[in-house]
């Protein structure tokens, strides 16, 4: 008798607990998704994780719209665009579009979202994304113009991508604070619910506006949560209860393929891996100041093996300090190969015929930094490593503090040579060599509208510094998805998965 | 009476003074507080204006005198990174921790004061042997391991338990069966020391002599003389459990407080940070009190002293 | 002594006793016979280990140990992500485990043994403060402590042994300072005062001695403790600094493709454990011999 109560009490309890262990997805259309790190601000403009970009794209529309396959500017929210003069942009906008919350969509939001977010009082991040216009007007309804502060060629660039469109009477009422506790946008997917940092649930938008060159989303229901270790993200995938996970490990991805009962695909990105290093002698006199050493190092690192055996997946080896995709990024600069005679030929001559010591920083990536460790060791330069965490890293560069450093940059999906090499050679806190002829040409580049006087200034710039090694790029990295065979998703190369693509199978 | 609960508590807010003003430090030394709330895209200037701006040119001292003030009153300051109320972020993420950490204390007080009295009465029988190498099993497994095994076994491969998250009751099975274990060998060991000594005085012997039956001897006698030192021992513990939830909470998903303090140190998101450790020396002494407490109304002789 | 509830007659309480003490040296025996092997392994790693720990083969990544089908011989127990021969590392990581162990001991020893002896000698003032610095201590937050000290000077061998040395000495302290209390109130102690010896003196030759034994036992507990407590730094990111093979990093390294490839944290896991294990029972039998009457 006692027995059986047991049970009973056993199993009603496993019922009702249970619902936790229901596991959702195709079988009441809830795609379940796992990122690794906790979103400060599910708000667009006070985020600056790669997956509020990918959340802001499901709740928000830009005025125009990147299509990731031709890299052309579409029309979204605006339904045509004109240069009056290369500063001035007037834009048509789009009739009949709602907010999720019921506002309708006009140029008052397009005025207030574009006023708000360049004023620097109002510290929306990051501040490169918001600084380039002057102010916005309304000139009529469903007409604004945009006001440049000086020419801008990546203009359209960042209008059809991260400078989305936030409704004006929703956000002049409860400002950032209320937009990260209940976001309103006009995209295809609506915020449900927030738990900031922890978990986020989406419905889709029934009434997204039909002509979006997004497409209308299929699946009903995403719940995005936050779970930072790997092993149970994976844990997550193989008992049902989640769906969806991505940047999964390189090994971990292929023996998941291997098992064969979960979908694993490979995209490449934007973020290209470099090495950095103090050629002005800006931390001290030391020998990366020579640039002998810069390119005998450049020699030294056998990038091809590196990339095959631990990068992996899409991955290439780079020549130029862009991803090649980006416009003005080209490969036709002096190259370096694997030759690590060459490298103590180079060392020798420079002074340093039994190598040296040298500090070295990295906050990703521990491995790939230990096999470039081993390829230095074999010329003779031995390194004391460092391995912090990521705002302890950058903090320390921008400091001045590290003449040599292995760092990464995913220009956020900026795919425009100015989001990546004027970022780290313009003379600002990342660079270690402020070489005039540099900076020179990535101004003319950055400021000028005529696509071929940008392509031959990038060119320039990028072979000075592949000449001088003053960084040294490395390889593209790449990224592994795995999801469950119930769903039909194709990643882009962009890093930027876009959940209102994905169907059920 | 009073006068040593006074003292007790005088004493307890010193010392969560003094680990306040070392964290302060600390923190302010390996990371520059200017730097970590303006942003990374800040420029120098920036910088320099917020520094300015918030007094971190000024003497530590005078720094942490000023949040101290401010914390007194019940204002902890904004989280660089969320952007948000500390207390309102501590406040939100906390219930969690103290329900792992209530849950698996215990959890390990089931476990442990059982099994130390068990080993206690056969001394270097097969439970002897069996309790002993328990406890150094709960030591020297690492917990991320015992995490990651508990998942794959009973949550992947049985379905018996979900894998991770808060939502309901079942979520902290695990959570709390691999905190627990980590505080059982401790308690555990200490409970049989206490009882070992214990049995073999004089008034155990002499109430045995009497005739009293073995389980009222046990507990009414032995086991609430030997616990006194293991009432202090869990206190302890729990208070190590909170900041020892780091990896559980990481593992399991469960966004307490621990792995928020863990996610803040590595952001350098001192107001954060501050906060946290404010609250855990708080519980800390609310703790250690408490077991004092208990403890002299276990045993009249510390009451005296 | 514990004493059995029911028969304690005498020829069984002789055979009790004997039992007992065989038994205990059973572990003593096992706990020793490990250490010292472990402590060979680590001086003799040179000419034990098959490989160089260091030497990277990015075409032999993650290799099974040899009773996997897709082991070999060539790697006994397999390679780690970077195709380093994973017994070779096991073997020079018994250095590092062991050099941390010890470092960490005998700096927080003789911090903790000075701290705890002077406040169970001089009582009074003394006492309160040194009391006042191990409440402090227990109550810090150890992961705190050792970022910061990361962040400001940087992670490398001997700041992990420095950190642990910093953070393992209360034990020290509250067991010295016990024992201490426990023979300052002792007749040859006040004899020796009475014939007029220094302080230190005092303490060198009367108090010491006496409580060696109980330094023995805590320095043996912390050694495991600190070695367990450096795979916990290393799992966050602040031990031992790659390449260098200590278990700890072993077992955070293997940690990814702890479901797929479960050797590469069992192997160093098990190092670890016994090593922890054979520690404490060599700690139990010392205590057993020296002053049976402390058992606990």
């Amino acid at each position: 008798m006692k027995k059986r109560l047991l049970l009973a009490i056993t199993s009603i309890a496993l019922a009702t607990g249970a619902s936790g262990i229901v596991h959702a997805g195709k079988s009441d259309d809830t795609l379940n998704v796992a990122i690794d790190r906790e979103l400060e601000s599910i708000d667009n403009y006070y985020n600056t994780a790669r997956e509020g970009i990918v959340i802001s794209r499901m709740v928000w529309d830009a005025l125009l719209y990147r299509d990731p396959a031709t890299n052309e500017y579409l029309p979204n929210l605006a339904t045509s665009y004109n240069w009056v003069d290369s500063k001035t942009l007037e834009f048509d906008l789009r009739k009949g579009v709602t907010f999720h919350n019921g506002e309708k969509f006009d140029a008052d939001d397009v005025v207030y979202t574009l006023t708000y977010i360049s004023n620097p009082e109002n510290g929306a991040k990051p501040a490169r994304n918001v600084n380039w216009w002057d102010s916005a007007e309304k000139l009529g309804d469903y007409k604004v113009r945009l006001n440049l502060t000086k020419e801008f060629p990546a203009a359209l660039e960042f209008l059809s991508g991260p400078i989305v469109m936030y409704p004006n009477e929703y956000y002049a009422e409860v400002g950032p604070e209320g937009m990260a506790m209940k976001p309103v946008g006009t995209g295809p997917y609506a915020v449900t619910s927030v738990e900031p940092g922890k978990r986020y649930k989406f419905k889709k938008n029934d009434n997204y506006h039909a002509s979006s060159p997004k497409g209308q989303a299929s699946i009903g229901n995403i719940v995005i949560r936050t779970i930072a270790e790997s092993n149970t993200q994976l844990a997550e995938l193989f008992s049902g209860g989640v769906d969806w996970i991505w940047k999964v490990k390189p090994d971990q991805a292929q023996r998941i393929s291997a098992q064969g009962q979960f979908t694993v695909k490979n995209a490449s990105t934007m973020r290209i891996g470099y090495l950095n290093f103090d050629a002005m002698g800006r931390h001290s006199e030391n020998p990366m100041n020579d640039v002998r050493v810069r390119r005998a190092i450049a020699h030294a690192i056998d990038r091809e093996s590196i990339v095959n055996a631990l990068v992996g997946g899409e991955s290439i080896v780079v020549h130029s300090l862009c991803f090649p995709s980006q416009f003005g990024c080209t490969q036709d600069v002096p190259k370096y190969d694997y030759n690590p005679e060459k490298a103590k030929q180079l060392l020798a001559e420079a002074g340093y015929p039994n190598g040296f010591e040298t500090p070295f920083l990295a906050y990703r990536n521990r491995d790939f930094a230990e096999a470039m460790i081993n390829n230095l060791n074999a010329v003779g330069i031995k390194t004391n490593f460092e391995y912090l965490k990521y705002a302890a890293f950058r903090d320390k560069v921008q400091d001045g503090g590290s003449p040599f450093n292995f760092g990464t940059w995913g220009s956020y999906s900026i795919n425009d040579v100015s989001a990546i090499t004027s970022h780290f050679q313009s003379g600002g806190k990342d660079d270690y060599s402020k070489d005039a002829e540099v900076i020179k040409q990535l101004g003319i580049g950055d400021s000028s509208v005529d696509p071929q006087v940008r392509e031959d200034a990038y060119k320039a710039a990028l072979s000075r510094i592949s000449d001088e090694v003053f960084m040294f790029p490395l390889w593209s990295y790449n990224t592994w998805y795995a999801f469950s065979k119930d769903v039909d998703f194709t990643p882009t190369s962009d890093e930027i998965p876009r959940f209102f693509t994905a169907k059920w199978n | 009476m009073i006068y040593y609960t006074l003292k007790r508590l005088g004493l307890a807010l010193l010392v969560a003074l003094t680990v306040s003003f070392i964290s302060f430090g600390l923190l302010y030394l390996s990371s520059d507080p200017a730097i970590a709330m303006a942003g990374e895209t800040a420029s120098d200037a920036d910088i320099e204006a917020i520094r300015k701006l918030y007094g971190f040119d000024r003497p530590i001292l005078v720094q942490y005198l000023d949040w101290l003030q401010r914390a007194l009153s019940g204002d902890l300051g904004k989280s660089y990174y969320f952007r948000t109320d500390v207390s309102a972020l501590i406040g939100e993420r906390l219930p969690t921790t103290m329900t792992l950490g209530v849950c698996a204390i215990t959890f390990a007080i089931v476990l442990s004061v059982p099994l130390g009295v068990a080993a206690a009465i056969r001394p270097n029988s097969l439970i002897d042997r069996l309790a002993l190498f328990l406890s150094v099993m709960g030591q020297a497994l690492p917990s991320f391991w015992f995490a990651l095994m508990l998942i794959v076994f009973l949550s992947v491969n049985l379905r018996l338990l979900p894998t991770s998250g808060s939502d309901t009751w079942l979520h902290f099975v695990m959570p709390t069966v691999v905190l627990g274990y980590y505080a059982a060998p401790a308690i555990m060991r200490l409970t049989r020391t206490g009882m070992l000594e214990v049995l073999s005085t004089d008034y155990i012997r002499t109430a045995r002599a009497k005739g009293l039956r073995p389980w009222v001897v046990l507990f009414k006698h032995a086991l609430r003389n030997a616990i006194i030192p293991v009432v202090s021992l869990a206190a302890v513990q729990f208070g190590f459990m909170l900041g020892g939830s780091i990896v559980v909470e990481t593992i399991f998903a469960l966004h307490g407080a621990g792995f928020l303090a863990w996610e803040s140190i590595t952001r350098n998101d001192l107001p954060t940070v501050q906060g946290l450790i404010l609250v855990f020396s708080l519980f800390y002494i609310v703790l250690t009190f408490f077991a004092d407490l208990l403890n002299a109304w276990l045993d009249p002789r510390i009451r005296i002293n | 002594m514990a004493t059995s509830d029911s028969q304690t007659s005498a020829p069984n309480k002789g055979f009790d006793l004997l039992r007992r003490r065989v038994r205990g040296h059973q572990g003593m025996i096992i706990g020793s016979v490990i250490v010292v092997s472990v402590l060979l392994i680590a001086l003799l790693a040179p000419l034990l280990a098959p490989h160089d720990p260091y030497q990277q083969d990015l075409l032999k990544r993650l290799v099974p140990p040899v009773w996997d089908s897709r082991g070999s011989w060539e790697h006994v127990l397999g390679t780690d992500h970077l195709g380093r021969d994973y017994l070779s590392r096991l073997i020079y990581g018994a250095r590092i485990s062991l050099l941390i162990g010890i470092g960490a001991a005998l700096i927080s020893g003789i911090i903790g043994t000075i701290m705890g002896v002077m406040a169970g000698y001089f009582g009074g003032r003394v006492d309160m403060i040194v009391t006042f610095m191990i409440t402090v201590r227990l109550s810090m937050p150890v992961v705190l402590v050792a970022l910061a000290v990361v962040a400001i000077v940087g992670g490398s061998l001997q700041v992990v042994i420095a950190v642990l040395g910093l953070l393992l000495w209360d034990r020290f302290a509250v067991v010295m300072r016990s024992s201490t209390l426990q023979i300052r109130s002792m007749d040859y102690v006040a004899a020796a005062r009475a014939v007029g010896c220094s302080t230190s003196r005092v303490l060198m030759t009367e108090v010491m001695p006496n409580v060696v034994n109980n330094l023995i036992v805590i320095t043996t507990i912390e050694i495991a403790h600190a070695i367990i407590l450096e795979a916990a730094l290393s799992f966050l990111g602040l031990g031992v600094q790659p390449p260098m093979p200590s278990w700890g990093l072993m077992v955070s390294e293997g940690k990814d493709m702890m479901l797929f490839e479960p050797w590469l944290i069992t192997i160093p896991g098990v190092a670890l454990f016994l090593l922890v294990l054979a520690i404490n029972l060599m700690g139990d039998g010392v205590r057993d011999i020296t002053a049976p009457e402390n058992r606990n």
